[in-house]
């Protein structure tokens, strides 16, 4: 087991820069989840810490050792490929035992680790088979298990879910999770999944555009999104946004809506006046009236029943927004209504930087 | 309105499909075996008649310059053969070419299509050729090759020379006529290995090799453990290919050196070739070109198998 840090780690393909100096430091033991849509770098990253990837900058240490210009095999990582990558003229069993028999570990003790983790994985019963046979959850497993006899210092998970449906991606990402509490080792796991990065994660990295947005853990990123673009990324449905501005204590909505600031900042409202604002407001943070001086008026547009909940879409003054409310409730379409909302869950971010105003 | 639906009625159409098309409700084995009938009469005309035809003039004498008319003589054609010395050394040459350039043709395959699946930046020159080979005729090359050997004007010797070794007279001896032969053989041939076994590497994925260097495998491992196992069916291909054009090796010896000196660089197909359209010996010609689908045949079958088994 070791930790990981990447120090202004860069990568750039002629002028096209893809990574743009990401400085990170991974704990030992700790599962690290990198999200972000396609094309953020997240993926690049990975493969720079796996050696599959030159570095055009900064530097990547396992442990204390620099691995900048190791190749993957003597940087002791083991990675879960997305399309698995197993072999497919090897039986599962020699699939799982490939990287030991290259290190030259005897027979016996690849047996049993191949046992071991087989076991572990629930696979005792498909070692003898080969990778064409095999379910895509059973090939899922079986690219961990490769991973996992290697007993390396870091795993390395590169989308390891996207081809599992959905029922399956729930339970693999359980047997993961299981997984990590059971070894204990370093993981670094990319995804473009926030479902998989919030429930997986000891810590989410959320990268855009070849940069770190923020860091935090799943709670962290959740209640105190860092700016727009976080707040919008995690969470579903996602997180309402409506441009404000600030005048007399009071966010000012387009249709004349308004929020007294007072409520929303106690006692931190002073220099705001003037300015534009994104407000920010989770679906589940909407709910009945009860401060009059926070809460909208709103056009319903759309109503969604779940069974659990019911997403109710309403408008407010060009702005479509989205409340999740409790399973009974049941507004008519096109009917006018007053709704409240949570002002300690308000997140206003400024309407130029897109930054959270603290 | 009641015009209009009346004329709606009176459309054959509400009364079924017309009459003509019935035939086209067949069963699905019916229906089957009349989509299949036009290529199935095709290959009949064009591959099964000759074929059947081939066997059957075997077993008459029949040649067009006695001006007689065939002559059943059974197996006689065959018995000749079996003591006839041209037929064995001209079967010993083709086996012997078969051995020599299949193997040299895949190996040196091999090369130019890990070659050409290095990420080079430019990509044309290496493919192009790889083409060029493979599209010249085979009596094209032969000529060409003629003149790379020849014994006062050609670059070989001119090499030769330059490196301080005697120039050879390829043409005038057996063993050096035939090696000219194997090499101009496996040069034109090699680039259609290699292109069988280029579209084979081409669906190797990358994530494999990754895989394997993660787990801590080198180059020369990959190789043995992912790639060559991988092309395996590939490879398989076109050996079946290639070996069956071996067997019938004409072009290349007929333009180097005409199956000289003497018979010893000779193939089976030219030796049929000059029964039949030298000697017009129809009968015997027959004879020889069965035993030569027999052979061909059996090399067929052996690969076949090969196949079905590591499936």
């Amino acid at each position: 087991m070791a930790s990981v840090s990447l120090r202004k780690l860069e990568k750039s393909y002629g002028a096209l820069s893809i990574v743009k100096g990401i400085d990170l430091e991974i704990g030992d033991g700790e599962f690290v989840v990198f999200v972000g849509p396609s094309g953020c770098g997240k993926s690049t990253t990975l493969r720079m810490v796996a050696g599959l990837e030159s570095i055009s900058g900064g530097e990547i240490r396992i442990g204390e050792t620099l691995v900048n210009r190791l190749p993957p095999r003597e940087r002791d990582i083991a990675m879960v490929f997305q399309d698995y990558a197993l072999y497919p003229h090897k039986t599962v069993r020699e699939n799982m035992g490939f990287s030991l028999k290259v290190r030259g570990i005897p027979a016996r003790d690849s047996e049993a680790r191949i046992n071991e983790a087989a076991e572990m994985l629930g696979i005792g019963h498909l070692l003898e088979r080969r990778p064409g046979q095999l379910s895509g959850g059973q090939r899922q497993r079986v690219a961990m298990g490769r991973a996992i006899v290697r007993r390396p210092k870091v795993f390395l998970f590169d989308e390891p879910l996207s081809n599992l449906d959905a029922k399956l991606r729930g339970q693999v990402r359980t047997e993961i999770k299981r997984l990590h509490q059971q070894i204990g080792t370093t993981i670094i796991y990319v995804t473009h999944d926030q479902v998989e990065a919030m429930t997986l994660a000891d810590r989410i990295v959320i990268l855009k555009g070849g940069d770190i947005e923020q860091v935090g853990t799943p709670d962290e990123v959740y209640n105190r999104p860092q700016s727009v673009f976080v707040g919008g990324f995690v969470g579903s449905p996602a997180m309402n946004f409506a441009k404000a501005k600030v005048e007399a204590g009071c966010l000012v909505f387009s249709n004349g809506n308004r929020l007294a600031l007072s409520a929303v900042r106690p006692g931190r409202d002073q220099g705001l006046n003037g300015c534009e604002v994104v407000v920010g407001i989770r679906p589940e943070h909407f709910g009945p009236v009860v401060d009059p001086a926070v809460a909208l008026s709103a056009r319903v547009q759309v109503v969604e029943p779940l069974g659990s909940d019911t997403l109710v879409h309403f408008d407010v003054g060009g702005d479509m927004l989205t409340a999740r409310m409790p399973p009974e409730a049941r507004p008519e379409a096109g009917s006018e209504f007053r709704i409240g909302v949570d002002p300690t869950k308000i997140h206003l971010f400024d309407a130029a930087s897109e930054r959270v105003i603290n | 309105m009641t015009n209009t639906s009346t004329l709606i009625a009176a459309r054959p159409a509400d009364r079924g499909p017309p009459a003509w098309t019935r035939w086209l409700d067949l069963g699905d084995r019916a229906l089957a075996v009349v989509l299949l009938a036009p290529a199935a009469i095709l290959l009949a005309l064009i591959i099964v008649y000759p074929v059947l035809r081939l066997g059957y003039t075997s077993f008459f004498s029949l040649s067009l310059t006695s001006g007689l008319p065939g002559e059943f003589v059974g197996l006689e054609n065959y018995s000749l053969m079996l003591e006839d010395p041209v037929f064995w050394e001209t079967t010993w040459n083709t086996v012997l070419i078969t051995l020599i350039t299949v193997p040299g043709a895949l190996l040196a395959g091999l090369a130019l299509a890990l070659l050409a699946n290095l990420p080079f930046g430019v990509q044309w020159p290496v493919r192009l050729s790889l083409l060029i080979p493979w599209a010249l005729p085979l009596s094209f090359a032969g000529l060409i090759f003629a003149w790379f050997f020849h014994s006062e004007y050609g670059v070989v010797n001119d090499v030769l020379n330059r490196m301080g070794f005697e120039g050879i007279i390829w043409f005038n001896s057996p063993n050096w006529a035939f090696a000219a032969i194997c090499l101009t053989i496996i040069w034109k041939t090699s680039s259609f290995m290699a292109l069988i076994i280029l579209a084979g590497l081409q669906t190797i994925p990358r994530s494999l090799y990754e895989a394997a260097d993660v787990d801590g495998a080198g180059r020369i491992r990959q190789f043995f453990e992912i790639t060559l196992p991988l092309l395996k069916p590939s490879i398989v291909v076109a050996l079946i290919f290639r070996t069956i054009t071996a067997l019938q090796t004409f072009d290349i010896p007929y333009m180097m050196t005409g199956g000289g000196p003497g018979t010893s660089t000779a193939t089976l197909a030219m030796y049929i070739h000059q029964n039949t359209v030298s000697f017009l010996d129809l009968g015997y010609g027959s004879a020889l070109a069965v035993v030569m689908f027999a052979l061909s045949m059996c090399v067929t079958a052996v690969y076949l198998r090969a196949i079905r088994t590591k499936e």
